[in-house]
């Protein structure tokens, strides 16, 4: 069996709070090779942001405990000490998260924090890592790089400090990077132009990619496949042609239903998913998504469906009463 | 063996589910601690006040042949040098700092906040002028300001001591009210009820004013703390009302030269005064708590 | 950036301006004629004349101020009647230990708060964090002054430190053992209520800068604990700290003055007091003046400091 670059197997990030344990990740599982990219894709609310955390290894445990496997690049996360944690981060994975604005330190100046890890835990010379770091600028796509290098995050706009950001985690060439919403706080404009990146330095650097989002758009021609969560759980995955063509769980036809399309004509209703996200303190037994399914049955609401494999390769989901017919291309 | 991490990053930035991640304790009680404060403050506020009508010894009364007597029964608090009750003379003395205190206060709150308030919503030359003046008023250090005008402008009596920490606080007030009201005049409903055509004073009176009255209240204790410390310090210098009219700060200035015979001159008023100053302290800072309001920096 | 230094130069000689009006405006102040009470004992027509010449009393109030000033800005603050001794020369030799008093109390103050702040911050809710905050809001409340007494009359009278007074001072240059001995007790009274502020100020700024995003980030980069706490934490948090310093600088100033009074230690403070005692009124205002200069001047420092380590502030 070939190792995989991350194993994740029946993670449990359980946060305690005043009303209760909540499982913000519920028993996740999936694996992820070199040179793939997954999609991530749920509401908010639906964990994906926790799950990130958790397989990185950010996630505090004072009022959250962590149960399950985490392995990357053979190094186990869950569990871990800070000191072994460090020595895969940068190097193995890395992460970049949603709001450049509080991902960069503002009085610390933007080249500095670029090649901080060449520097410290590469032990380049000063002189090297600047180098260096002008050309990771340059690779992201920053005009000017040179001067660029002394800029404070502040003097840079949004679409700039997330390629700032992406800069720094790729600076050691890990071989997994996580990516939480990237694009959520920039401007549609700029957010094909960071996704582009991210597609153009996979490539370029053979890296694997998660890509975290709740926006089904960004995840259709980028990903090879894709999880979908809900309330902290998997219900369906698998390649993103299949789960984009021939989803069986209602949720995500749901998901694919309410994203506006340009192609409908003006005035057209938005759809919406009816209800809200659940209250993970509360979960009553059965679906999670059932109180907001319309093809609820009562098994649905008193049992609660595992992953099963449909027809096609690599397909699962979880639903007693799935969706047989197929969509149309989108 | 303790986990090395710097930060413990808990809660996501986003609603896990629909349920927020709150902290286990809504509202932080305010405890037992904080009522004894308010009981504390509020007894020595009442015996400066009904002072006279107490069954005390004159404060005045010299004494000769019992000077620096330790605690008796008849003497509570012992006596000092002259032979002075140190008990009535504390609390006799307690009525200097908190009529200084509350005075300077009210005069810096009275002039400093509705100027503040109206800055913070007219903004423009009107605001950067009166900001600059405060600001260049806060370089000026106050302690060595009052110092100093107190030590030219004799004879002192109580109304001049209150009248210059009162004018030194004002931009104190200022400074605080005005970041305060500034919060709430950028949020929406306060442009909407400009927009609306609501006249000046009726938006601060119910749109700001309700908003910054927790910081204002957390801000009175703490200043009249402060001001409690800067007159005692003030008396200590020789600076303040001066003696015979007992007040804490003297009374410690007293006992400087005689600390080795008798303590107790030092001794009670030192410890009146700083558990009043700490209750202050704690009140304001529980009410900070309480209402979940941001540290104010003096 | 240059334009931010203007701004802030300008400002400051602005604020100096106002200071010299006040400073001078305290004579003033005192009722009837400020003559008598200034000359007090040696009243006479000649130094009544002296005194008008060096304040220019018959003057206008506006010119007297222009002739005052003059004086100054030429390093001529006036002669003292009572001492018959040079303002000037009086507060130069006082002045050092002021400087003294407040750099060595400062060293030790932050000495002492920021590695435990930093300490406090990393783990926070520990016994050390606890202790220390508990402990730092009470000795916060107490007054300078009465720390000060309480220690005063533990250490000198329980364990007879050597007295001090303007016959045992000795200048650092002539022997800075006996020089640095004789300072450490009122320094250390001085550091104790610095330190329970600083501390308090970093920690709390520390806490908050430690839960931002950045600091994840720096983490997800496989940086050591301790680089993060001192590069990527320290730094923001330290604006706060630098501002509370500045302003802190009249209080520390203030709690020298008490330390020198009781002490008789021959700074500026004792000076000062002794010279409201003694009615020696020109000396007075020469104090206040370089005193509140000096103040205001190293409160500009620090907001320049501050400026460097956060250049956001200039881009306001």
């Amino acid at each position: 069996m070939t190792d995989h670059l991350l194993t994740v197997e029946h993670l449990r990030t359980t946060f305690k709070t005043a009303g209760g344990d909540l499982p913000a990740v519920n028993d996740i599982t999936f694996t992820l090779d070199n040179n793939e990219t997954l999609g991530i894709v749920g509401e908010s609310g639906s964990g994906k942001t926790v799950l990130a955390r958790t397989i990185m290894g950010l996630q505090g445990t004072r009022n959250a405990t962590i149960t399950g496997s985490v392995v990357i690049n053979g190094a186990q996360v869950v569990g871990a000490t800070e000191d072994e944690k460090r020595k895969i981060w940068a190097s193995d994975v890395s992460m970049i998260f949603q709001d450049p604005m509080t991902s960069l330190n503002p009085v610390i100046r933007v080249g500095k924090q670029v090649d901080e890890t060449l520097r410290v835990l590469q032990g380049l010379s000063k002189e090297d890592a600047m180098k260096r770091g002008i050309e990771l600028l340059g690779l992201v796509g920053i005009p000017s790089p040179e001067e660029r290098y002394r800029a404070f995050p502040g003097e840079l706009s949004g679409g700039m400090r997330q390629r700032v950001v992406i800069a720094a985690a790729l600076a050691c060439s890990p071989k997994l990077l996580l990516a939480d919403e990237p694009t959520t706080g920039l401007d549609v404009t700029i957010q094909a132009q960071i996704l582009n990146l991210l597609d153009e330095l996979k490539e370029k650097m053979g890296m694997s990619v998660i890509l975290i989002t709740h926006d089904l758009g960004v995840v259709a021609t980028r990903t090879s496949r894709i999880i979908v969560m809900y309330a902290g759980r998997i219900v369906e995955m698998g390649s993103t042609d299949v789960v984009f063509k021939h989803h069986r769980m209602p949720y995500t036809r749901a998901l694919l239903e309410s994203a506006p399309k340009v192609s409908n004509p003006s005035h057209t209703r938005l759809t919406t998913i009816p209800g809200r996200p659940p209250n993970l303190l509360a979960l009553d037994s059965g679906c999670a998504f059932a109180p907001r399914c319309a093809y609820a049955t009562d098994k649905c609401r008193n049992e609660r469906p595992e992953l099963q494999a449909s027809e096609y390769e690599g397909h699962m989901f979880a639903c007693w009463n799935p969706i047989t017919t197929d969509r149309g291309a989108n | 063996m303790e986990n090395d991490t710097v930060n413990d990053q808990t809660t996501p930035i986003e609603h896990v589910g629909s349920t927020t991640l709150e902290k286990p304790e809504k509202k932080a009680p305010l405890g037992v601690l904080f009522w004894v404060s308010v009981g504390w403050v509020g007894l020595n506020i009442f015996l400066a006040i009904v002072a006279n009508f107490l069954p005390l010894i004159d404060p005045l009364a010299l004494n000769p042949n019992i000077s620096n007597a330790g605690p008796s029964l008849h003497h509570f608090f012992g006596t000092d040098e002259f032979g002075r009750d140190i008990l009535s003379r504390v609390i006799f003395g307690s009525r200097i700092s908190i009529a200084v205190s509350f005075g300077a206060l009210f005069i810096g709150f009275s002039i400093g906040s509705p100027l503040a308030m109206l800055a913070s919503l007219r903004r423009g030359r009107f605001d950067k002028a009166l900001t600059t003046f405060m600001y260049s008023l806060l370089a000026f250090p106050g302690i060595i300001a009052t110092i100093s005008i107190l030590s030219f402008w004799i004879p002192r009596n109580l109304f001049k001591v209150t009248l210059v920490i009162g004018l030194f606080t004002i931009p104190l007030v200022y400074r605080v009210v005005r970041t305060a009201s500034l919060a709430v005049a950028s949020k929406e409903f306060v442009i909407a009820a400009q927009i609306q055509g609501a006249k000046d004073g009726r938006i601060l009176f119910k749109e700001i004013l309700p908003n910054i009255t927790p910081i204002m209240v957390s801000f009175v204790l703490i200043g009249v703390a402060g001001v409690v410390a800067l007159e005692g310090a003030l008396a200590f210098l020789g600076l303040s009302i001066n003696p015979p009219t007992p007040s804490w700060g003297n009374m410690i200035n007293e006992s400087r030269t005689i600390l080795s015979t008798d303590p107790w001159l030092a001794l009670f008023p030192s410890i009146v005064l700083v558990l009043f100053i700490v209750s202050l302290n704690f009140i304001g800072d529980r009410l900070r708590n309480y209402f979940d309001v941001a540290e104010v920096k003096i | 950036m240059a334009r931010y230094i203007l701004q802030r130069l300008v400002t400051l000689i602005a604020i100096l301006f106002v200071v010299s009006i006040g400073s001078f405006y305290l004579i003033h102040l005192l009722p009837g004629d400020p003559v008598f009470l200034i000359l007090g004992f040696n009243y006479s027509p000649v130094t009544k004349a002296i005194l008008d010449a060096q304040l220019g009393l018959n003057q206008p109030i506006y010119l007297q101020y222009f002739t005052w000033i003059g004086h100054v800005l030429h390093g001529n603050l006036g002669t003292s009647f009572i001492s018959h001794q040079s303002v000037g020369s009086t507060i130069m030799r006082a002045l050092p230990i002021d400087g003294e008093l407040i750099i060595i109390s400062q060293i030790l103050a932050f000495g002492a708060a920021i590695p435990l702040a930093m300490k406090a911050a990393r783990n926070p809710d520990s016994v050390l964090d606890r202790i220390l905050s508990a402990g730092s809001f009470v000795l916060l409340s107490v007054p300078g002054f009465i720390v000060i007494i309480f220690l005063v009359l533990f250490v000198s009278i329980k364990l007879g430190v050597p007295n001090t007074g303007p016959a045992t001072y000795v200048p650092f240059l002539q022997n800075p053992l006996v020089n640095l001995t004789s300072l450490m007790l009122p320094s250390l009274t001085i550091a104790i209520g610095a330190f329970v502020l600083y501390f308090r100020v970093l920690r709390s700024d520390l806490t908050g800068v430690l839960q931002e995003e950045f600091i994840t980030m720096a983490r997800s980069k496989g940086i050591s604990t301790r680089r993060i706490m001192w590069r990527h934490a320290f730094r923001p948090a330290s604006v706060a700290l630098l501002g509370t310093a500045g302003v802190n600088i009249g209080g520390a100033l203030a709690a020298g003055f008490i330390v020198q009074f009781l002490l008789a230690i021959p700074g500026l403070g004792f000076t000062l007091v002794t010279a409201i005692n003694a009615n020696d009124y020109l000396l007075v205002q020469g104090i206040v003046l370089v005193i509140s200069a000096a103040v205001v001047i190293v409160n500009f420092i620090f907001d320049f400091i501050i400026f460097l380590v956060d250049p956001r502030i200039a881009r306001d």
